[in-house]
């Protein structure tokens, strides 16, 4: 068992292990996940959940990494808020309860990933990537709170009343996961050895941003090579 | 002649008075700027999340240490020669905390719901920890200062409010022991607010509540000695006997020693044994521009220069060294401050929205003026009521009367501008 997957069965969230496994030879670096997400969760430009950041390698080929909320088991967020309103759900994902949040940004300070935006001011403009790249399932948050990325807990939430699996049924899966035209994002239970993340992760080499942080993030990068 | 002197410095007192009102009406303009536009009107960012308000919040509890501590001292210590000192300390401390309070009100996003952390409970969360005591910590600041205010003679026609304030008083070792252990937890994990913060390399040490409770008793007594020289001097009374301005003064230095060697062990340690980022951030801190308000406020001006003028005063029985090294202190601590927030935030966490992947860039803020203004308002608001007690607060009148009295029966003390020959509760 790959040592993701060796995570997901020690740890002590009970039923599916939702992850992430994204592919960073398969990325292209096209944006798409970032537009998705826009549009699903309405965010505006420059408020993004899912951000790509672009580099090189040593010999000058380009590199995309595309970063959502890593919703670390050891979330730091969920242990510095002072009114409890990030935690984690019962699926141990990390979710924020926005009418609960005062907006002290201590969250923004803790998150070792840069995964959190505040809404500095009401955001009333037209969702710039709706139409083309999906459309807004959750209201939009009001002024003066932070908000993050769910995993798309919306879908989630309806899949098992629907009977869908999330990660195969796209009605179930993330946004970013479905518009990826290379399938370099993928999303599934790590404790179902067939699911798409636990295959996406058979044989390739994995890891984790700043894993030295014991955080635990679900959210797995394949390398290159 | 002297009545003339008494109506001109009487008049300069309103003048002052009025021009303090100008920055407060400029702060308060700024501030329902805030409350109504959002946080939008500041230059804060995502990169960025605090700023120039959590500096003054910092700052505002550190000076306010020298209640607690002088409290300690007085009521539970048993130095007596302290109480006077005491006295304007827990004034200067219960501004403070208003301060920080008012600050933090405009710093959070929804300030409609402030209320939110006594009811919704997260005792992981060091913030949590902190709002507890600040909130519980100002009553008993409250309940420090009232006796004082409830000398002031309109309480003459209230008898029961009187009664009251006296039996408060006689708690007062209570609420210094009250006082001092919510203070030894709150000053310190605000320290712990930044501490705990294991992504950001310059921040994340254990030692930081040890070096926050430090340098704010240092610079907390400091802050008293320098207020209450400055009253002694504008007023021309006296207040705090000189013997004891000294040796606070020098407790104030040996503290702020004990807290650089904290501090340089802190750094030396972190440097030798490779935090991953933690060297990187030093050197950030110790060069370019940090390195200006680094080695020179904090370090040299606000840290040795001062500690050497706070201890050395008292031996040379210079006032003006005690005045400067004060003065340095409560600099360098509010540079240190400012160093510690700003710092958090220069190295770009390494998957921040901004592709920076591999270039560390500093992330630049700078306060914008909606935030200066609120800022400066709410340290004038303060010096104004500051300024009115030392005024009106039959406490704060003086020990003695530097001008001799004319009639040495005459109950009413010479040069003090408020009907009052009580003596105070609390001496």
């Amino acid at each position: 068992m790959d040592a993701p997957r060796a995570m997901a069965s020690e740890s002590d969230v009970k039923g599916p292990y939702w992850a992430m496994v994204i592919d960073l030879k398969a990325c292209i670096g096209c944006s798409r996940c970032v537009y998705a997400c826009q549009a699903t969760n309405d965010t505006a430009d420059g408020h993004l959940w899912n951000v790509l950041i672009e580099d090189k390698d040593h010999f000058g080929v380009p590199v995309f990494l595309t970063r959502p909320c890593m919703h670390c088991e050891n979330a730091p967020c969920v242990e510095v808020c002072p009114v409890h309103a990030t935690y984690h759900r019962d699926d141990g994902l990390v979710t924020m309860d926005y009418d609960r949040c005062i907006g002290c940004r201590y969250c923004m300070v803790a998150c070792p990933y840069g995964a959190r935006v505040f809404n500095w001011k009401e955001n009333t403009d037209p969702n710039p990537k709706e139409g083309t790249w999906g459309s807004p399932e959750i209201p939009r948050r009001a002024r003066g709170v932070v908000e993050k990325c769910t995993f798309c807990s919306q879908r989630l939430d309806k899949a098992s009343e629907r009977g869908l699996v999330p990660g195969i049924d796209r009605e179930a899966t993330p946004a970013c996961c479905n518009i990826c035209p290379t399938s370099a994002r993928v999303f599934g239970d790590l404790r179902d050895p067939n699911s798409p993340a636990s295959l996406a992760l058979k044989g390739r080499q994995s890891i984790v941003l700043r894993a030295n942080l014991g955080t635990k993030p679900r959210v797995f990068y394949l390398l290159p090579n | 002649m002297s009545a003339l002197i008494t109506s001109i410095r009487q008049r300069l007192f309103w003048i002052w008075i009025a021009f303090l009102l100008i920055p407060i009406g400029i702060g308060l303009y700024a501030g329902i700027l805030v409350l109504t536009q959002g946080l939008a009107v500041t230059n804060l960012s995502d990169l960025a999340p605090w700023g120039l308000w959590i500096v003054v919040d910092l700052s505002c509890i550190a000076l306010s240490a020298g209640a607690f501590t002088l409290s300690a001292l007085a009521h539970l210590l048993g130095r007596e020669t302290f109480r006077p000192i005491a006295r304007i300390a827990v004034f200067i401390g219960f501004l403070g905390y208003s301060g920080a309070l008012m600050c933090l009100f405009l710093d959070i996003g929804r300030w409609d719901r402030f209320w939110h952390g006594w009811v919704f409970w997260q005792p992981h969360s060091m913030l949590w920890e902190v709002t507890m005591c600040i909130t519980l910590y100002i009553t008993i600041l409250l309940l420090e200062v009232f006796p004082l205010a409830a000398e002031l003679p309109i309480f003459r026609r209230f008898p029961r409010v009187r009664a009251f304030a006296h039996r408060v008083h006689n708690n007062t070792y209570l609420l210094a022991g009250l006082g001092m252990g919510l203070s030894l937890l709150h000053q310190s994990s605000l320290g712990g607010t930044y501490g705990v913060v294991a992504g950001r390399a310059f921040l994340y040490r254990a030692t930081m509540p040890l070096l926050f409770i430090a340098s704010a008793i240092a610079a907390g007594l400091a802050f008293t000695v320098q207020m209450t020289l400055l009253v002694q001097w504008l007023r021309k009374r006296i207040l705090v006997p000189r013997q004891t301005l000294f040796q606070v003064g020098q407790i104030s230095g040996v503290v702020l020693l004990i807290y650089l060697y904290m501090r340089f062990w802190d750094t030396t340690a972190g440097s030798y044994g490779y935090v991953p980022g933690r060297t990187e951030s030093d050197m950030l801190l110790m060069t370019g521009t940090f390195g200006i308000s680094f080695w020179g406020w904090e370090i040299i001006l606000g840290g040795i220069v001062a500690a050497i003028l706070l201890i050395w005063a008292a031996r040379r029985k210079s006032i003006g060294m005690l005045l400067m090294g004060s003065g340095l202190t409560m600099a360098g601590v509010i540079a240190n401050r400012w160093n510690t927030t700003m710092l958090a935030f220069a190295h770009p966490l390494a998957t921040a929205a901004d592709p920076q992947l591999t270039v560390p860039a500093s992330v630049q803020y700078f306060p914008s003026a909606v935030e200066w203004a609120t800022a400066i308002g709410i340290v004038a608001g303060l010096t104004l009521v500051f300024s009115l007690g030392m005024h009106y607060f039959p406490a704060y009148q003086g020990i003695t009367s530097p001008v001799p009295a004319t009639k040495p029966s005459d109950p009413k003390p010479q040069n003090t501008n408020t009907p009052t020959g009580e003596v105070s509760h609390a001496i």
